[in-house]
Order: structure tokens, then C-alpha cells, then sequence
């Protein structure tokens, strides 16, 4: 799971925030219910306490003061309700105790002794039982007119109030995940609901690369921030199209630019090797430079090519091409030159891989990719040409058992006037905009080119090619010939 | 031949009109589109190679007006573009043919004679230079009465340089010529396929018929120039 996602941390704060808050809650309804249990406890304990002084009073002036344990036995039942009740009198006599519970919960005769409070006519305390039980004694002072001073003790054990709380608590620990669940899951679909549309924003994005610039993200006409980021990518997109056209145009002027100086270098030159007066030595020099002015116009050419390509060559001249018919007739025809390394040839395919585009671009595609094969494997060395067509697209492969490009090379190779080494192409004429070629060309025809390759073990480039929609076209046989050719 | 050209790029116009002298043309040069409207109105020319950019008047309008006119002078037009629409632009203006700069003065050269010559006379039967028998009917390839095994692309190279014997191609001309368009980045081929066709046409005489001319292609021929 990724942790620092956006997602993750929306729900994360979601349902913590939302269990802690639920948490909070249990802990303040634990402390008042607590409260309010122990309150009336003691409010019901000090209502007998009082009971008791006035029986107490009231039977002290009759004089009669020595059967109130019995009365108190007959109205209030202590032991039987397990309560405790005890009078205890000034100078420390107790003149009644409750006997024992019938369910033996305490023992009257251990209690601790009644704390006189002086000023105070009521009070309340807790007091340990046996175990962790507790009782809450509630004592109750009677004043004489006489000056003696009794203090009446009602108590009851607090179990069923700590039984009461302990439910409770159990109640608010089961309910807590249960709560976090329920946050998480609601916060997974609300925050799933909230990125969907940022989810689709990416996806219209991702859509944009350079080469269909001149598109745009559809704006949700929500008013909030989302609206705000399609079309705050959509300026991007646009200041991006507008460089890009721009490097474009100035490639494509800068080679439109340079064609008429080096047609009049040129055009010197070859009249300056016509004079019958020069000497072998100056014509073999004049030679040389006049190869340069062929390679810059080589290069001139290749990125006019490129910087056409880049900026959507018109579409008009495309037709039904067959890749396999086309890649073994190149093949062919290019067949001598890998001859001359003692490289064979190996051209498969099954004919009627049919895409819609440019032939002689795409027969570019063959001849750059094969040339750049035949040029990088040693003599001795193997060729292979696969073309497939596999689900909807068209695939063709050159794959090659020569010096390979190493790792750190691979990403670049398609990149303009990029060599892995540079010496040793350009000893071989390169200029490095081959497979670059080849890369316009592809994604031009709404395709791809990749590479696969091991140093010392070969490269493998793999063009894909959308299949042309199955066309009414009548130079397209409606059979599919099964006919691999070989070549060496 | 009395040819005009219309290239407002002084210098173009200088090497490639010192050219065609050099071949006994009769030149004339405007450097002006309005100028070169009316001297190609005004007077008759054999051969018009016509710029596109041009101040005044550019090439396209000219070549249209000079259509309409009724003009039927072959016009060979020079661009710096090269792209499809361009092409199909001067085609449907009434250009015989355009050449892409930079050129090699050898191709202007070849395209000038082709336009001028048309229907072409050297359609004959069987080409021969020297020893060397090239029957393009049966495509088969003779030297002194001995027949050379040739594969198709070989034959082809080797028709193409016998049928301009004594010039000079270069690799991009042949690379068109004989591979197409697609092939034209790369050129190694040419010298591949001409080392086989010396192998097999040259080797074994001593007159050597294929030569190398340094920074400008090959050519066919016996008699050795400067």
C-alpha cells in the first residue's frame, strides 16, 4: 500500500480523526454515566441514612431508642437488600449494625470506623472491600437538643454500578473497530468519489504527448479546484505546443535555411574539380570536402525529415500498405550489402500485415532499421526480420546478434544526432538521426518503436503499427497468403 | 539552346549559369521574379529552371501565368522545400520537373538534357561503352562477347551508368535511380553494389570501365578524363 499517497492519507485522517473523536466520546459518556451511577447511589443511600436519623430521633425522645434496631430490621431489611446500616454514637458505642448479607458480599463487623466530620452533616466515602470491590459508605450526623451526637452509616457495595460502568466499557471497546471500519470503508468511497475526477484529468493527460499538442483536457465546469487544475494543465499544454512548434518551425527553417549556401558549396566546388589544370593531390581534396558538404546535406535532410514528421505530415498520401509484402522486397533489395559482411539475412512473415500509411516513410522504417542492424553486428553475424500482426496492431521486428547497446545507452538511441560511440560511427558515415528517423515516422503513424538489447549479445527493435481497418480496398487480397520467405 | 534562369540567390545562379555555358547553353539570369516574367514572356526560350522564392513575383505564380498563357517551354523548378505538397503544388502549376537543393550540378546537368531531349533518343536496343554490350531487352550484359551473370539491382546500376556514359552520377542520383527515394540515407549501398559490378565487369580486363570520382559519385566510360 502506498502510504504517501493522497488517497491513503484522506482516509487515514478520515477514520482516525473520526474514531478518536469516537473514542472521546466513550471516555466522557464512561465518566458522567459513572457519575450520575455513583450520584444516585449515594443519593439513594443518604434518603435511608436520613430515614434512619429521623426513626432515630423520633424514637430517642420517646425513649424507646432500644427497639430501633428491630424497627430498622422490619422497614429496611438491610441484610436481606445487602445493604449495611450502622449507628454508631459519639462516644464510639454502636448502638445498631446490620448483620451480614445473605450473600455474604461484606462483612459489617471488619468496616472501617466511622469518621467523625464535625461541621459537615452528611458525607460520603468509598471504602475497600475484599478483592477490588468497593462499598460507598454514606453517613448521615444527628444532633441531639440533648448534645449527644449519633452518625448514621447506610452503605451498599458498588458492583452493580462497576458491572454497569464495565458494560459499558465493553460496549464502547467492541463498537470502536467497528466504528474504524465503517470510517475507512466510507472514507474509501467518498475519497474515492472525490480523485475520480482528477482520475479522469490524468487520464485525458496522459493521452497528450507531443505529438497531438493541439488537443485539450475536457473542463468540468464545477467551479472548484478541479476546474481550476484542468485548466491550469490546459494553459500548460498549450504554452508546451507553442515551444514545441516553435523548435519545430526553427528546425525546419534552420534546414531550409542552410540548403541554398551549401547548393552554391557545392556547386563551386564541382566546378572548381572540372578544371583540367588541377592537380590529382588538390582534386582528391576538393573531393573530401565535397563528401562533407554531401554528409551536412545528408543531416539537413534527415532533420527536415525529422521536424516534418514531428509536426504532422499531411496524412493525404497514405494508403494501404502491406508490411510483410514491403519488408521482405526491402530486404531483398538490401540483401547485397549485408552479403558483403557475410551477415545473413533472415526475413518472416506471413503476408497481409496490412497498416494505413506513408510506403516510402515506411519503407524507411525498414531500410534504417535493417541498415542500422547490418552496420552493428560483425561480420559472420545473423539478421532476423519478423512481421506479425498480433491483437490490432501490425508488428515488425529486426533483431540482430551484434554489439548491442549498452544499458545506460538504450533510453537515447532514438534521440536526434545520438551515437553510443561516437568514434566508431562515425567512422561507419552515421549521423545519427536513423533511428530517430524511424521513431518520427512511427509515432507519426500512430505507432511505436522500442529496443531490446544486451551488450555483446544484440539488439532487437520492435515496431508497432496500428492494422488497417479491414478496407474495401481492391488491390487487397481477400485471402491471407501463408507464404514465409527466406532470405539469406 | 537558349535557357533563362530565375534565381534570385546571385550565387546560385552564377555557378549553375557558368555551368550550362561551360556545356554550351546560351544563359540568360534574372534575379527577379516581375524581371523573369518578362523575359520569359517576351522572349522564346528553350529551357526555363525557375527558383520558387523569388522578390517580385514568386515561381509558383509565375509558372501559372506563364501556363496560361499557352507557354509549353519545359520548366525545371529549384526548391529549398521538400515536401509532398510542394510537389503536387508544382506539378499541377505546370513544372516539367523540380530538383531539391542542394543538387549536384551533375544531376541539374542530367535533368536539363532529359527535359530537352524529351521523348528520350537513347532508347536504343543495346548500349555499348568500349568492349562492354548492355541489351536492355533481354537484359543481358556482354564484355568482349563474354556474357556476365548479373543479379536485377546490378543490372539496373550498371544500365543507369551505361545509358549516361561519360558522366558523372552521384550516389544520391543513383540511390533514386535505382533503390528509390526510401533509400536515400543510405548510399554505402551504392558503393557496395559498385564494388560487386567491378568484380564481375571490371576485374578481369585491363581497362577498368567503372570509375570513382571522388566527392561527386561514379561514371562509366573508356576514354580517362582529367
Amino acid at each position: 500500500m502506498n502510504t504517501r499517497s493522497l488517497k491513503f492519507q484522506l482516509i487515514a485522517w478520515y477514520a482516525g480523526l473520526l474514531t478518536v473523536c469516537f473514542a472521546a466520546l466513550g471516555v466522557v459518556t464512561y465518566f458522567v454515566l459513572q457519575n450520575s451511577l455513583v450520584g444516585s447511589l449515594r443519593e439513594n443511600q443518604l434518603r435511608r441514612a436520613r430515614q434512619v436519623a429521623q426513626l432515630l430521633g423520633e424514637r430517642l425522645q420517646q425513649g424507646t431508642a432500644a427497639q430501633v434496631g428491630e424497627e430498622i430490621e422490619a422497614r429496611y431489611a438491610p441484610a436481606l437488600n445487602g445493604r449495611l446500616v450502622r449507628i454508631t454514637r459519639s462516644d464510639g458505642a454502636v448502638l445498631y449494625l446490620s448483620s451480614p448479607p445473605r450473600d455474604q458480599t461484606f462483612d459489617p463487623a471488619i468496616l472501617p470506623p466511622p469518621i467523625w466530620s464535625g461541621s459537615q452533616t452528611e458525607t460520603a466515602r468509598q471504602t475497600p472491600l475484599l478483592g477490588s470491590r468497593k462499598m460507598l459508605l454514606t453517613a448521615h450526623a444527628l444532633q441531639m437538643p440533648s448534645g449527644e451526637r449519633y452518625l448514621i452509616e447506610t452503605g451498599a457495595p458498588m458492583d452493580e454500578v462497576e458491572a454497569d460502568l464495565r458494560n459499558w466499557l465493553v460496549f464502547l471497546l467492541a463498537m470502536l473497530p467497528l466504528v474504524a471500519a465503517i470510517t475507512l470503508g466510507g472514507g474509501y468511497l467518498l475519497v474515492k468519489r472525490a480523485l475520480i475526477s482528477v482520475d479522469r484529468i490524468t487520464l485525458s493527460a496522459e493521452r497528450i504527448s507531443s505529438h497531438n499538442l493541439s488537443e485539450r483536457l475536457p473542463v468540468a465546469r464545477t467551479g472548484d479546484e478541479l476546474e481550476r487544475l484542468s485548466i491550469a494543465l490546459n494553459r500548460m499544454i498549450e504554452r508546451l505546443d507553442a515551444a514545441f512548434q516553435q523548435s519545430r518551425r526553427f528546425v525546419a527553417d534552420a534546414s531550409h535555411e542552410l540548403r541554398t549556401p551549401m547548393t552554391v558549396l557545392r556547386g563551386e566546388l564541382e566546378n572548381i574539380v572540372q578544371q583540367p589544370e588541377l592537380t590529382p593531390e588538390w582534386r582528391d581534396r576538393l573531393g573530401s570536402a565535397l563528401e562533407e558538404v554531401d554528409r551536412l546535406a545528408h543531416i539537413v535532410e534527415g532533420l527536415f525529415a525529422i521536424s516534418r514528421l514531428d509536426a504532422g505530415e499531411a496524412a493525404a498520401e497514405w494508403m494501404p500498405v502491406d508490411l510483410a509484402q514491403l519488408a521482405t522486397s526491402t530486404a531483398d533489395q538490401m540483401c547485397l550489402l549485408a552479403e558483403d559482411k557475410n551477415i545473413g539475412v533472415t526475413c518472416t512473415g506471413v503476408m497481409g500485415v496490412w497498416v494505413e500509411g506513408d510506403q516510402a516513410r515506411l519503407k524507411q522504417v525498414v531500410v534504417n532499421l535493417l541498415d542500422n542492424a547490418i552496420k552493428y553486428t560483425a561480420p559472420g553475424g545473423a539478421v532476423s526480420m519478423r512481421v506479425m500482426a498480433q491483437n490490432d496492431h501490425a508488428v515488425l521486428e529486426v533483431e540482430d546478434n551484434g554489439i548491442g547497446i549498452p544499458s545506460e545507452a538504450r533510453a537515447s538511441v532514438f534521440d536526434r544526432f545520438f551515437r553510443v560511440d561516437k568514434a566508431r560511427s562515425r567512422e561507419r558515415g552515421g549521423a545519427g538521426l536513423g533511428l530517430s528517423i524511424v521513431k518520427s515516422i512511427c509515432t507519426a503513424h500512430h505507432g511505436r518503436v522500442e529496443v531490446k538489447s544486451a551488450p555483446g549479445q544484440g539488439s532487437l527493435f520492435r515496431v508497432e503499427l496500428p492494422l488497417a481497418p479491414p478496407a474495401s480496398d481492391p488491390q487487397r487480397p481477400t485471402h491471407h497468403e501463408h507464404r514465409p520467405s527466406q532470405l539469406s | 539552346m537558349r535557357t533563362l534562369i530565375v534565381e534570385d540567390e546571385q550565387k546560385v545562379a552564377d555557378f549553375v549559369a557558368r555551368g550550362l555555358r561551360a556545356e554550351r547553353f546560351d544563359v540568360d539570369v534574372a534575379n527577379d521574379g516581375l524581371v523573369g516574367w518578362e523575359m520569359a514572356s517576351g522572349n522564346h526560350y528553350d529551357l526555363i529552371i525557375l527558383d520558387l522564392m523569388l522578390p517580385g513575383m514568386n515561381g509558383t505564380e509565375l509558372l501559372r501565368r506563364l501556363r496560361q498563357q499557352g507557354g509549353t517551354v519545359p520548366v525545371l523548378v529549384l526548391t529549398a522545400r521538400d515536401s509532398v505538397d510542394d510537389k503536387v503544388e508544382h506539378f499541377e502549376a505546370g513544372a516539367d520537373d523540380y530538383l531539391t537543393k542542394p543538387f549536384a550540378f551533375a544531376e541539374l546537368l542530367m535533368r536539363v538534357k532529359a527535359l530537352l531531349r524529351r521523348p528520350p533518343t537513347t532508347r536504343s536496343q543495346v548500349l555499348r561503352v568500349a568492349d562492354l554490350e548492355v541489351d536492355r531487352l533481354a537484359q543481358q550484359v556482354k564484355r568482349a562477347g563474354k556474357p556476365i551473370e548479373l543479379t536485377s539491382k546490378e543490372y539496373a546500376l550498371l544500365e543507369y551508368m551505361v545509358a549516361h556514359v561519360g558522366q558523372v552520377l552521384s550516389r544520391t542520383m543513383i540511390v533514386e535511380h535505382v533503390w528509390g527515394k526510401s533509400f536515400e540515407n543510405l548510399t554505402n549501398i551504392v558503393d557496395v553494389y559498385v564494388r560487386h559490378l567491378r568484380t564481375k565487369v571490371d576485374d578481369a580486363f585491363p581497362t577498368k570501365l567503372i570509375r570513382t570520382v571522388r566527392g561527386a559519385g561514379y561514371s562509366v566510360g573508356d576514354a580517362r578524363e582529367p
